[in-house]
This record gives C-alpha cells, structure tokens and sequence, in this order.
C-alpha cells in the first residue's frame, strides 16, 4: 500500500514544486476536516465539562443568598469546616478509602480463582458480573426490602440464633451496610478487569511455581501480584473513583443521608445543597473538596501502589 | 497437583454462596413481585402460591412506569446516537489526521474523564437553566452526551488507532473525501467497538439518577430511574407493585446484558488493558 501511495505521488508530481502545491493542497482539507470532526466534541467537553469545572471552583467563592454574586473569598469552606453534617461526609470518605482494599481483594481473589479453572467458571462469572450493570436505583430498591427490619436477612439470622440487625435504621451501622451493598454491587465489574489483567500474564510461570510446589498463596503473592501490578492500579483507582462517585443513587433510595445525616458522602451532601436547600455556591464549595480529596487520593494511591510493586 | 485440586474445590463453596447470594435478591424480589399485598403480608418469603401478575399490570399502566419507560427510552437513544457520532468523529481524527492541537484534545478527554459529575453538577444546571435547558430533553440529552463523551471517545480512538493508515491512504488516493473515508470506511470496520462502546453508553445513560433528577425536575419528565425512586413513596403499604415497578426496570438491563454480555466486558476492560 505505501508502495501504491509512492507510484502515485511520483506519477502526479511531476516537477518538485508541482509535488509541494499539491501536499499543501491535499493537508489543507485534511485538517479542515480534522478540525470539523472534532468540534463537535471539543465543544461539548470543554463547554459541559472543563468550563463548569473552573466556574464551579470561582463559584465557590462567591456567597448565597442574599450574598448571591459576591465575593466571600474562602467563607464557604468555613462553613463547610464548621458543618457536622459535612464532617460526618468527610468521615465516611475515610472509612470507603479504609474498605478499598477490601473492595480490591475480594474480586481480586474470585478473579484468581476463576482463572484457576474453578468448575463452572464461565457461570461464575456471568452470575457475578450481573449486578455491576444493574442501576444504583434498582440495587438500592431491592436491598430496602432484603434489609428492613423484618426482612429476610433478619429472619436469616435468626434461624441461626443471631440478633436482628437493624442495617439501615442504625447510625452505627448504616454507612457500613451501604458501602456493603455497593461492593456487592460493583465487584463484578473489578471481577472482569481482573479477568482480562490475567489473560496477559505468562500462565507458564504460574505453572512453574506450582509443579515447583508453591502454595496458593505464595503463587498468588510472588507470581501474581507483581505480574498484574497495574491492573491491580487500575482496579484501585476505579474502584475508589466509583465510591466517591457512584453511591448517589444507593443513598437517595436506601438512607436518604440517614439516620441523623450518618450515612452522608460528599456527593449526597452536594445534592442536598445544591437541590434542597438552594446554597449553590457552598454546594460547590463541597464539590471543589471532594475534586480535591479525589486527586489527593487517587495520586496516592499510584505512588503507594508503584512503590509496593517496585519492590517485588 | 493434589493441593491445586483441593484448592480448586475448596474455593467452590464461598465461590457458590457468593453466587446465591448474587442471584438470591433478584429471586427474592421476583417472587415478591408476583404476590397478592395480602400473601406480602402473611408471609413475604414463602413462595407465592399462585402467580399475580397483575401488580405487573398496575405498576406498568397505573403507576406511570409506562410514561416513565417511554421518557428514558427517549433520551438514552437520543444520547446513546450522538455519543457514537461524535466519538467516531473525534476518534477517527484523534487516531488518523494529524492536526494542530490533536495531543492536547486527547488529554483534555483523559482529563474529563476523572472529572465526576459531582463536582460539575451546580454550575451545569445553572448553565442549562440559563440557556432554557432545564427540564427539556434537549437538556437531558445533552447532559448525557458531555458526560460519557470522554470515555466514549478514549475507546474509540484507541480502537482506531489498530486500524492501518494505509488504508486510510488508499482510500484517499483513490478520490476519497476525509469525509468519504469516515462514512465509508471508519463508521463500518468501528462497528464491533462502536457496539460495545453503545451498549456501555446506553447502560450509563439508562442507570442515571442523579443526572436526570437534576435536570429534569417536573414529574411528567421523570426518566425511569427517577421514576422508581418516587415509586416507593408512592406504593409504601403495597410493596409487591413496587417491586415489580423495579423488575420492570431492571429487565431491559438484563436483556442487554443476556446478549452482549461479551461486548460490555469488552468496553470496561479496554480501559484498563490500554491505560
């Protein structure tokens, strides 16, 4: 083909100042047209996406109310500080960055077994993956009716003698119940990055390790792990983003922030701001927090996680 | 050998509870959904005598999850055919012309991408009240779209991106427009990555809450998710036609999932195999 596009270009330009009027000609349109295939989408992203960014964060220190439009300079973030409701949402932020690893290991480990050819591992995986593609609306639903008080977990617990528990009416309990719910959720969709991060791994030096009588748990440490260092990156990064991200929905159907704003996140508080108590511009003072506590995390994250895996 | 097998078997037990205990809600709320109020009331576990579909039949006629269905299914095709457009677009020349500024529109698209909508939501509704967006589907739609543009338009290009420049050439040689190129050649040998990346879209658009609730305020625009949340209140003391409210909703999703389930792995996994 490049041979096809060499006889052309020497058969049309005959002399060399023929062949740069016709480059220049042919590049012009070239870009023209580059420029109109994307200017839809650099409209919508800069527009929609990165412009509200910086307005949002300029927004954030103007006032509310009757302070609408000016400048408050860092009044916002005061308040904020000051708010125990958005204490308690900073503190739920900690304890989701405390169960990420959990949330990392539990796919990272089915992952490792299914790629060890568990029977019936194809099942396993098409069952597990379901609820990663269900809506937040839909898993929330199901989860009020599985969790109310006299609801079956319950009734499960107390045919084996426990207590019942009451999982979304407890202040104590609530938050750690929601964050179980989305695990539950969302682990399929690790489950499957995983997957895919196995099938590039040298499945010989698995199989070395283990004719060499490795246990499970040494090949899983010093084959695995260092051999999926950045799938086990990626999965982290998504995993935190998602809780950050995408526990609106299980929050507005399952808790509502309850009980006494415990089971609040910066992204419920955000709503709440913004939506019910019409303070725009301290709704987006949280939001520049939680961008900030994002970058924060997540840049962490990748140095720990390079550092950890350097190691090995 | 022994040990590997012994671990494989061992490693069934959790892996299957895990499984029931994946499959038992949806079971769970099936069989609620197809009981009389008063079988609910007697005893919500034991399965339900006789099948009832009628709450089915209420949730979907009287209830509004019709009206809902309709709303979401509006938008999420709206959205889900210009996400595909505009990203085939974007990623066609982000991956084969070369222009000024193509590697800086590139890193603004990684850069949306980790830019939740969280963080953008007050100012967006405050622009799309200003240009008369609030509450239209034009709105929605568009919301949709600055959303998912990003993702949509990283897979796209990095799918592209495989696909030789000289045929791209050829086509050119042979009196081709760019233009000409994208219809004829970029839009049909995308079609595997634009049906995953579609699929993947529609889901997301689909599963919105907060996007929609955001924007979409009055109750005759209510998408379907939306709907649901506003269901619950609505139907507190008969619980078996909220729940089938939610299967309806949930069914679309499983179809889709039952036939491309290879497909949307796909589209989730190509971001962590290329990053």
């Amino acid at each position: 083909m490049t041979g096809a596009r060499l006889l052309v270009r020497s058969e049309s330009g005959r002399t060399s100042s023929s062949t740069s009027i016709n480059r220049a000609r042919r590049v012009r349109p070239e870009r023209l047209a580059a420029y109109v295939l994307v200017a839809p989408s650099v409209l919508v992203i800069v527009g929609l996406r990165l412009w509200p960014l910086l307005l949002g964060v300029n927004f954030s220190f103007t006032g509310d109310g009757d302070r609408d439009g000016l400048a408050v300079g860092l009044d916002n973030y005061a308040e904020l500080l000051r708010d125990p409701v958005f204490r308690i949402a900073l503190r739920n932020v900690g304890l989701l960055v405390l169960l990420l690893p959990v949330a990392v290991a539990i796919p990272g480990l089915l992952a490792t077994f299914l790629y060890l050819r568990v029977p019936g591992a194809r099942l396993y995986r098409a069952v597990y993956f379901f609820p990663a593609v269900l809506s937040p609306v839909i898993v929330g639903s199901i989860f009020t009716l599985l969790l109310a008080y006299d609801g079956p977990v319950n009734a499960a617990l107390k045919t084996v003698g426990l207590e019942p528990v009451d999982w979304l009416g407890d202040p104590g309990v609530a938050m750690f119940t929601v964050a179980a719910v989305h695990i539950w959720a969302t682990f399929g969709m690790a489950l499957v990055v995983f997957l895919a991060g196995f099938a590039t791994l040298d499945s010989t030096l698995i199989d070395a390790a283990r004719t060499d009588g490795a246990a499970l748990r040494q090949v899983i440490w010093h084959v695995i792990v260092p051999g999926l260092s950045r799938t086990i990156q990626f999965v982290f990064v998504t995993t935190m983003i998602g809780m950050l991200t995408s526990m609106f929905g299980l929050l507005y159907v399952m808790t509502s922030g309850g009980p006494g704003g415990a089971t609040y996140l910066p992204e419920y508080y955000i709503w709440i701001q913004q939506g019910q108590m019409n303070r725009p511009a301290l709704a987006s003072a949280a939001s520049t927090v939680l961008f900030l506590v994002m970058l924060v995390v997540g840049l962490a994250q990748i140095a720990l996680l390079r550092k950890a895996t350097r190691e090995d | 050998m022994r040990t590997a097998r012994t671990t494989r078997w061992l490693a069934t037990v959790p892996m299957a509870a895990l499984a029931v205990a994946t499959v038992y809600p949806l079971v769970f709320t099936t069989n609620v959904a197809l009981k009389t109020r008063h079988d609910y009331i007697l005893d919500r576990f034991a399965p339900t005598p006789a099948a009832h579909w009628d709450n089915f039949a209420e949730a979907w006629a009287n209830a509004g999850v019709s009206q809902y269905f309709v709303n979401s299914l509006i938008a999420v095709t709206c959205a889900v055919v210009l996400l595909l457009l505009l990203g085939s677009m974007a990623g066609f020349a982000l991956s084969h012309l070369p222009f000024r500024g193509s590697r800086a529109l590139f890193l603004a698209c990684l850069a949306a991408l980790f830019i939740p909508f969280q963080v953008i939501m007050v100012p967006l509704a405050r622009t799309m009240t200003g240009m008369g967006l609030i509450d239209t589907y034009p709105g929605l739609i568009l919301a949709y779209v600055a959303q998912f543009l990003p993702f949509t338009i990283y897979l796209m290009t990095s799918y592209y991106s495989g696909i030789p420049a000289d045929i791209v050439d050829a086509a050119r040689i042979d009196g081709s427009s760019v233009y000409g190129v994208y219809r004829r050649i970029m839009l049909p040998l995308g079609a595997p990555a634009l049906l995953s990346v579609g699929v993947l879209d529609a889901l997301f658009c689909w599963n919105d809450v907060l996007i929609a609730l955001l924007l979409m305020p009055s109750a005759q625009h209510r998408t379907l998710m939306v709907g649901i949340t506003s269901l619950r209140g609505q139907y507190s003391d008969d619980i078996p036609t909220f729940a089938a409210g939610v299967l309806i909703a949930a069914v679309p999703i499983l179809v889709v999932y039952l036939v491309f389930q290879r497909q949307i792995a796909d589209a989730v996994t190509a971001g962590a195999t290329k990053g």
